[in-house]
């Protein structure tokens, strides 16, 4: 009893060295840190985006169509980013997108890493007929060009959001099972996992418990570049319509509506577009610190 | 070279396989009947059904379907457009040029300014100019392509004027296209300003498409150059007294092409999925924007035929750059694999 006590909490200790070597390491970068100051504060916004936002976001106000933005001529402070071609308020409905893009990173992430992972882990633990066939099924999906195949996906599943996230997951899962099953490879050569086999760990065991983890730096900060890269596709297959439908206020879809009217009245694609690559940028800079301090083998040559 | 390049031969022939089956389930699980799709809204009395489904052999099993689809395209035949009712692989040549020719030059764009924008970051690592191409190139990394086109379009040919703002060349031009190259049969055709009019054209799109590649050759040629500068033969040729641009050109970047020709061949791909969307918002008249218009017009044959054709044309690449690996460092042609 005594001695698990410890353990747990040398364990526990270890951790918390661990974490506060890891935020040394990644608060060195400070474009990292700018990111994850964005990104939080985005996070806020679309936490209570019901108590923030001053409209609601699909609310059409027929006397205010098309009403340009507080800084240019003509513009209100009612309506401080204007109103789109149906009168909808912008700022409430940039304020409500921001949760899409969390609900869109996060769901494909999610769906890659479990999915990535399991069938990385198979195709490492068994080598030959099942690992050619995973691999070689990763192969056709990396054949098309990831926004052609979310596209083709998208029409067999019908225009929706929750379907473009599947079809994006889809067209990222190849690069999870890649990088797990390449990690996992040059792990089962090493001797701890020979002494675990000795000691008649299961594979189960083998997979999850003891190679998993060392396979977890790369797959994170892949996770985080594919979760701006799941925000961007989103957007692109929102923009030609195969994403989310209208009138949900998802900033791809904003920037549709928004084309037809590039040439007369271009602050309305401004404001959503500067949100999308100012998330994305802070993601990949988030991606790149994380990259720095899990891995100083992989740190890209910083100066 | 030969017993290298047959093995990466061998291997395509279950990547095909899969593709072909890819393609062909596309047809059987999208929702709706293709033939009620090819009636239209009038719809069809049921005899003039079952004969159509027995004349597109709908009637059949599925794996003799599978088989005869195969068999058909091993002969070229990629079928007929519902729409247009051409050829499939007719229209793919037709429209193929148009997004080569798009995709080359955005290409030439993106090397000819990311390349020697991170060599000389990567030399000059540590200064503001490093600084700054880094963050330009992170942003450029991170643009949604399709905002990126829109601000060109409103900046360049709203606000300055200075270029159209779609298709390939001024209407009021009427030429035979024998290359396909509009640039080319432009220049052979006898009309005055022609030429220009397609270069008008040309450039903001090519520009549009070529700015993530050009962030990404931009930050991996940097890092490919740090890495290298670091080796102890580049410490050696700089104490032999060479200049210091032999040291960077000759003995660094020969040595850091691989990474580089990695990206190259990865971003064609990648060219090829922004095509979709630069071809849609300038209207150009390429295989991006005939994919998006099939698959909106549920155009069926057309779709299944481009997916392979596309397809393709990415493991050409691919196979292309494993080539070119052999052909830039001879230790991984020894190797043989």
């Amino acid at each position: 009893m005594n001695v698990e006590t410890s353990t747990n909490q040398s364990q526990q200790s270890a951790f918390m060295a661990v974490m506060a070597s890891f935020w040394f390491e990644f608060k060195q970068n400070k474009g990292a840190l700018y990111g994850l100051v964005f990104i939080s504060i985005l996070a806020f916004i679309a936490i209570f985006a019901d108590f923030i936002s001053p409209y609601d976001p699909i609310e059409q106000y027929r006397d205010a169509l098309k009403l340009p933005p507080v800084w240019a001529e003509g513009g209100t402070w009612t309506h401080i980013f204007g109103t789109d071609a149906l009168g909808r308020d912008q700022l409430s409905r940039m304020i409500y997108g921001s949760r899409y893009s969390f609900y869109i990173g996060f769901i494909v992430i999610f769906f890659c890493l479990t999915i990535g992972i399991v069938l990385g882990l198979i195709a490492a633990f068994n080598r030959g007929f099942i690992e050619n066939m995973i691999m070689r099924l990763m192969d056709i999906i990396l054949a098309f060009p990831s926004l052609l195949m979310a596209l083709a996906l998208v029409a067999i599943l019908g225009p929706s959001l929750e379907n473009a996230m599947i079809a994006i997951a889809v067209v990222f899962i190849p690069h999870f099972v890649r990088l797990t099953r390449a990690q996992a490879l040059s792990e089962l050569g090493k001797d701890y996992v020979s002494s675990s086999k000795t000691m008649g760990a299961s594979t189960f065991r083998l997979m999850f418990i003891n190679v998993l983890p060392n396979c977890m730096p790369p797959l994170i900060v892949q996770a985080t570049m594919s979760f701006s890269s799941a925000i961007l596709d989103a957007a692109a297959l929102g923009f030609l319509g195969m994403g989310a439908q209208p009138p949900s206020p998802e900033w791809g879809t904003m920037l549709a509506d928004s084309r037809q009217y590039i040439l007369s009245d271009p602050w309305m694609m401004g404001v959503p577009g500067l949100a999308i690559l100012f998330t994305v940028l802070s993601i990949n800079l988030i991606g790149d610190g994380l990259r720095d301090a899990l891995d100083p083998k992989m740190k890209t040559a910083k100066s | 070279m030969f017993s290298f390049l047959f093995r990466r031969l061998l291997v395509l022939i279950p990547t095909y396989i899969g593709i072909t089956l890819a393609a062909f389930a596309f047809i059987h699980v999208i929702p709706g009947d293709p033939i009620l799709v090819m009636a239209g809204e009038r719809g069809l009395p049921p005899e003039k059904y079952a004969e159509l489904m027995h004349a597109f052999g709908y009637d059949q099993p599925l794996w003799k379907q599978y088989l005869d689809y195969v068999g058909q395209l091993l002969q070229g035949n990629f079928g007929t457009s519902f729409v247009t009712g051409r050829p499939v692989l007719d229209e793919f040549f037709e429209l193929f040029p148009a997004t080569v020719e798009l995709a080359f030059f955005a290409l030439f764009f993106a090397l000819l300014i990311g390349i020697p924008a991170g060599i000389i970051a990567a030399v000059k690592r540590g200064t503001f100019f490093d600084h700054s191409l880094m963050t330009i190139s992170l942003t450029g990394f991170s643009m949604p392509l399709f905002w990126w086109a829109l601000l060109l379009i409103v900046f360049f040919s709203g606000y300055l004027g200075w270029t159209p703002v779609s298709g390939r060349i001024s209407a009021m031009f009427f030429f035979d296209t024998p290359t396909g190259f509009m640039l080319i049969d432009s220049l052979l055709s006898d009309e005055e300003g022609a030429f220009k009019s397609a270069v008008m054209h040309l450039i903001l799109p090519a520009v549009a498409l070529g700015t993530i590649p050009m962030a990404t050759f931009a930050r991996q040629s940097r890092s490919a150059m740090l890495e290298t500068l670091n080796e102890d033969f580049i410490k050696t040729a700089r104490a032999k007294g060479l200049s210091p641009f032999r040291v960077t050109i000759v003995h660094a970047f020969r040595n850091a092409l691989i990474p580089i020709v990695t990206v190259i061949g990865l971003s064609v791909g990648v060219l090829l999925g922004g095509a979709i969307l630069t071809e849609t918002i300038f209207s150009w008249p390429g295989i991006g924007k005939w994919m998006v218009d099939s698959i909106f017009r549920r155009d069926y044959p057309v779709v299944q035929g481009g997916l392979i054709l596309i397809a393709t044309i990415v493991i050409m690449v691919n196979l292309t750059v494993d080539v070119l690996y052999g052909i830039i460092d001879p230790r991984i042609r020894k190797q043989g694999h």
